[in-house]
């Protein structure tokens, strides 16, 4: 599916697989897409996104509190869902840690699920996570929507934002960006670009 | 209040992303909660029929989840 990329583009998919390594996740998400997007500040969705008020650190540290692990070993985001329905995620530990001592549910990681003749090349999405492959899907349907030939770092974002529920949008969300408004500044830069 | 909370309430709890999420840290909660469990029974000398029985599930599934994870060591009541 990476035959139309141009070279920046591709390159934006080989830092978001660097970006999830070294995170220490295995599928590539769509947070990694964008924080691999943001990597190059000169390609075109990174000018876009920084016009818009985007200052890549910020999101970075954005999405370094989604994913960062608390006492539970679990997200900040995990709490946050938790407290949404009564659940107080600091009792909990609290109770186990005066059972089992410090970090009890921390150091508690559960092994990684094992399938019979699972390998990683057959996962169904390849090395990206749902979320991400939809992205990438429909920066196809994006560039092809705008009668482009190639796909760029500027659609990869379109995807991202028309796929809209990923951790990616989540960031953007919440540092007050509006999604449609920020498609219609990418389609802008599109059309001064050509 | 979080981030991710502000944007869950303005979201409005009938919105099923808002409980799938809570769905979601649940399960992940649920797993580590139960390898503490698990190994704590362990340690006490429960066979892997007894936590299955306590667990409701079959000897089979709890030990092919549990058995191979070198079991957490207990750091406090020892």
């Amino acid at each position: 599916m990476f035959e139309r990329f141009t070279d920046r583009a591709r390159e934006v998919v080989k830092q978001a697989a660097h970006e999830a390594r070294a995170a220490g996740r295995r599928p590539i998400g769509t947070e990694h897409l964008l924080l691999a997007v943001l990597a190059d500040p000169d390609n075109l969705a990174s000018r876009v996104l920084s016009a818009a008020g985007v200052r890549a650190a910020d999101l970075r540290a954005a999405v370094a509190r989604h994913t960062a692990e608390g006492d539970a070993g679990l997200a900040e985001a995990d709490a946050a869902a938790l407290r949404e329905i009564g659940i107080d995620l600091a009792a909990i530990v609290a109770r186990i840690e005066e059972s089992f001592g410090p970090d009890a549910l921390r150091a508690a990681a559960p092994a990684p699920r094992r399938r019979w003749g699972w390998r990683q090349r057959q996962r169904p999405g390849g090395p990206f996570s749902p979320r991400s492959k939809k992205a990438l899907e429909l920066s196809l349907r994006e560039a092809l929507r705008l009668r482009h030939r190639h796909i760029g770092t500027e659609h990869i974002l379109l995807g991202m934002l028309r796929e809209g529920g990923g951790p990616a949008a989540l960031v953007l969300a919440e540092a007050g960006l509006d999604l449609d408004d920020l498609r219609r500044r990418v389609e802008l830069a599109l059309r001064a670009a050509a | 209040m979080s981030h991710a909370t502000e944007l869950a309430a303005a979201a409005g709890s009938t919105d099923p992303r808002v409980g799938l999420r809570a769905v979601r840290a649940l399960r992940r909660l649920l797993e580590r909660l139960e390898v503490v469990q698990v190994d704590n029974a362990r340690r006490q000398g429960w066979s892997w029929q007894e936590i299955a029985d306590a667990l409701e599930v079959s000897r089979q599934a709890v030990h092919k989840k549990h058995a191979g994870r070198p079991a957490v060591p207990s750091t406090w009541e020892e």
